[in-house]
């Protein structure tokens, strides 16, 4: 009994000593700058994740893309406007009613492990991506290839199915990120442990679950980087993340949580840096399984909830809210779409028309996440004010994203990182039988819209086919909006020269340390 | 029938009496030993507040307040509130009786499933003793209990009722093994071939011999495992497998208050505190049972 009582007394310290090291949180990090890496040639980078692929063409998760940056070069790139801008293609044009395209190449170009950039390297990583075999990723994003032709050294030319207005866009993203031809031949399916690229930083090693270490490349074409060396840490726990950032471990980080926003904001040795977002989040509705293939309800969903009182109560204003999937920063957003507070009365009345009582569905939320347990409750305790009962479940995120494919639940809590151009952000979503359509969601006009804006290459025509879209998906409720979530990096004050791009991805050859 | 039974309670009585008269003598001794009264105050507490939760509590537990978000304990939120506005008072009583009951059902489950089997299979032993039940209690022993918990909430579905349902079966084996050797113990006893010889069927050996003599530490370990049950369903809450919101339970309030802790630490102090006393007291109470109950110690 009393080696019980001691283990008590032993917990009850820890317990005593968790508290105070939390409450001392804020206070600790006026000594940070003595701290471990003050060396002005290594910028250390908290990620949020450990990025489980470091080959672009194999990558189906965003925080490689973090890494992919230092590494590889894309053929066209984004500028921090989110224009499209050159990159190892120096020029392009689009010919035969926007089913070729023909690019010129940069000349002064290597790979890190020596071989030269040309027009055979393009085909070489084109082909690999477009091989069913590979199983890449990538191949959704262009099938629409039919192929590539090698013109002369410098010089290639991609034919298309039909026209497809969003490639310059995918391109700038993994699919137009270049593998040295000799790695990839000699690695083989090993060549994610050996990235080779043509970017500012080689890779030096990794160690999984732990640390990516790149060097700044020698014979990088472009301007030299200032930092020498990066090392990449994944820190899968906001809280964790931040305590790293504030005790001086880490430089930068490629987010944080939005409650922690303010209190970075209020320390003295670190920056937050904003920028909106280009992604949503939501409410995945099961238009096939009762109570949720009626209309009336879905609808009455999307006007009980008040996504105002979300973003303030759970996001602290640093998200806005969404009344379609295109976010406000995209030349496709919607803005004629207004309702952001609850219409609780409305909502009631389409309850009542919809003839049904007793109206109950489960929506499943991701475990783990304070966040999304937050949205649940508050989206719960909305939409019983108009007579609507939902039942909470938490679900493993991994198992949920099978049930959603499987179209196995009622309403589930996802949403998606978004692309720069509209087509990436929505197409497969709302397309019939699209790869990320789990409502089961099939509109004829919303299918017709959705090809054209791929097809026709006027912005003001494509605009105006997406805001149809929007609105007809504001009609028929498949999936709830609730807000865009805003990128947020924090770094400390001596980070100079970071440059905030609309498609998160951190660059980090502008970076210098004072 | 009759007789063969009168005998036999006689026997019994021989056997069982001088433990009876100490246990009389001694409940002054209960009382005397201080750490065990005060857990037992504290259980009785408890049990007040879950059962008189709907008067005591000042407030809805689920009734989300915007405007009074991450407020500090004040003379009308004495603990706080939590991430939505709601007042953690009375989320803390509300969750005393999702952890009472947690810990009260999820043990006797496995009583009700361990005791039986336990007990047949010391009672009879042979077959089914060595190579069916105490083989696959040794299977289930062999994994770490949350993580057993863990696996078997998974597959049902995360509810509170699975979490007790698994939580159960994953405390049965200790039972089982507790009251097979408990009565591996009684049967060779006088008492018991005394009563066999005076013809009574085996069933009734069990149930009104052996049984009343394995009860003290069979209620010893009750009592601890229904400590164990309030963690292992505030552990699998905390991990989104027990309790689903809006319901308060003690384990998924430390997980919503976890991200706030430097904000707002009340939201985690306030559950984890209640989580701490309430286990320590069942656990000192317990141990006092045990002393009180054990004849060997004075």
């Amino acid at each position: 009994m009393k080696a019980r009582l001691k283990g008590f007394m032993f917990l009850g310290v820890i317990l005593l000593l968790v508290i105070a090291s939390g409450c001392g949180g804020n206070k600790g990090n006026t000594s940070s700058s003595t701290t471990t890496n003050q060396s002005t040639n290594q910028l250390v980078i908290g990620l949020d994740n450990d990025p489980p692929q470091l080959d672009p063409q194999k990558s189906s998760a965003a925080v490689d893309r973090q890494v992919f940056q230092s590494i590889y070069n894309t053929l066209v790139d984004i500028d921090v406007n989110g224009k499209i801008v050159p990159e190892l293609a120096t020029s392009w044009k689009i010919t035969n009613g926007g089913k070729v395209y023909t690019f010129n190449l940069r000349k002064d170009v290597k790979f890190q492990d020596g071989t030269p950039f040309n027009a055979k390297a393009v085909k070489f990583n084109f082909d690999r991506e477009l091989d069913p075999k590979s199983a890449s990723p990538r191949l959704s994003e262009i099938g629409s290839i039919s192929k590539v032709t090698v013109l002369s050294p410098y010089q290639v030319q991609v034919t298309l199915k039909q026209p497809f207005s969003p490639l310059l866009s995918i391109l700038t993203d993994r699919a137009g990120m270049m593998l040295s031809p000799t790695a990839v031949k000699k690695e083989g399916a090993n060549f994610s442990n050996h990235p080779v690229g043509t970017g500012p930083y080689k890779f030096v090693e990794r160690v999984k679950q732990d640390h990516i270490t790149v060097k700044a490349f020698k014979g990088y074409w472009g301007k030299k980087p200032k930092i020498q060396t990066i090392v990449y840490h994944p820190y899968a726990d906001g809280n964790v993340r931040l305590t790293n950032l504030t005790s001086g471990n880490v430089d930068l980080v490629n987010t944080i949580d939005y409650k922690d926003i303010d209190r970075v904001k209020k320390n003295p040795n670190l920056k937050v840096d904003e920028k909106d977002a280009i992604g949503f989040q939501g409410i995945v509705l099961n238009v096939h399984q009762a109570p949720l293939n009626n209309v009336k309800i879905r609808q009455a969903i999307n006007l009980a909830i008040d996504r105002e009182s979300i973003a303030k109560v759970i996001f602290h204003n640093y998200v806005t809210p969404a009344t379609s999937p295109l976010p406000v920063s995209s030349w496709a957003h919607d803005s004629s779409l207004k309702q952001t507070t609850a219409d609780t009365a409305a909502a009631k009345k389409l309850v009542q028309e919809s003839g049904l009582k007793n109206v109950h569905f489960t929506l499943k939320i991701p475990a783990g996440s304070a966040q999304n347990q937050q949205l649940g409750q508050m989206v719960q305790s909305m939409l019983k004010k108009v007579g609507i009962n939902v039942k909470l479940e938490m679900v493993e995120f991994g198992t949920m994203i099978q049930q959603g494919t499987e179209h196995n639940f009622d309403a589930i809590n996802l949403g998606w990182s978004g692309r720069m151009d509209p087509d990436g952000t929505i197409y497969s979503w709302f397309i019939t039988k699209g790869g990320n359509n789990d409502m089961g969601y099939s509109n004829a006009n919303v299918d017709k819209w959705l090809n054209q804006a791929r097809t026709v290459s006027s912005k003001q025509e494509r605009t105006q086919l997406y805001h149809k879209i929007s609105q007809q998906l504001w009609k028929d409720a498949p999936y709830i909006s609730i807000y865009y979530p805003n990128d947020y990096k924090a770094m400390k004050k001596s980070v100079q020269g970071f440059q905030h791009y609309p498609d998160t991805m951190i660059r980090p050859e502008t970076i210098s340390l004072k | 029938m009759g007789e063969p039974q009168l005998q036999s309670e006689t026997v019994n009585r021989v056997q069982i009496n001088p433990l009876r008269k100490k246990r009389n003598k001694s409940y002054s001794k209960l009382m005397k030993n201080k750490l065990a009264v005060c857990g037992g105050i504290f259980v009785v507490l408890l049990v007040v507040l879950a059962v008189f939760a709907p008067l005591l509590a000042p407030f809805d537990p689920t009734k989300q307040n915007y405007g009074q978000i991450l407020k500090p304990p004040s003379a009308t939120h004495w603990f706080g509130t939590d991430t939505l506005g709601r007042d953690l008072l009375s989320r803390i009583i509300f969750g005393a009786q999702v952890s009472l009951k947690a810990g009260l059902i999820s043990v006797g489950i496995a009583l009700t499933i361990g005791i039986p089997l336990g007990m047949i299979s010391g009672y009879f032993r042979g077959f089914w003793d060595e190579f069916i039940i105490m083989r696959v209690t040794d299977a289930m022993l062999a994994f770490p209990s949350l993580v057993l918990a863990l696996t078997l909430a998974a597959v049902l579905g995360p509810s509170l009722n699975h979490a007790m349902i698994a939580i159960g079966l994953v405390f049965t084996p200790y039972f089982i093994r507790l009251a097979r050797g408990e009565v591996l113990a009684q049967r060779e006893r006088e008492y018991v071939s005394a009563a066999r010889a005076s013809g009574l069927r085996n069933f009734s050996i069990m149930m009104r011999h052996v049984f009343p003599n394995i009860l003290g530490p069979l209620i010893v370990q009750a009592t601890l495992n229904v400590a164990s049950a309030i963690i292992a369903e505030a552990s699998l809450s905390y991990l989104g497998l027990g309790t689903q919101p809006p319901t308060p339970s003690w384990g998924a309030m430390l997980a919503e208050g976890q991200g706030y802790i430097s904000q707002a630490p009340w939201i985690s102090i306030f559950p984890g505190l209640f989580i701490f006393l309430a286990v320590i007291s069942i656990n000192v109470f317990g141990d006092g049972i045990h002393d009180w109950l054990d004849p060997k110690l004075k």
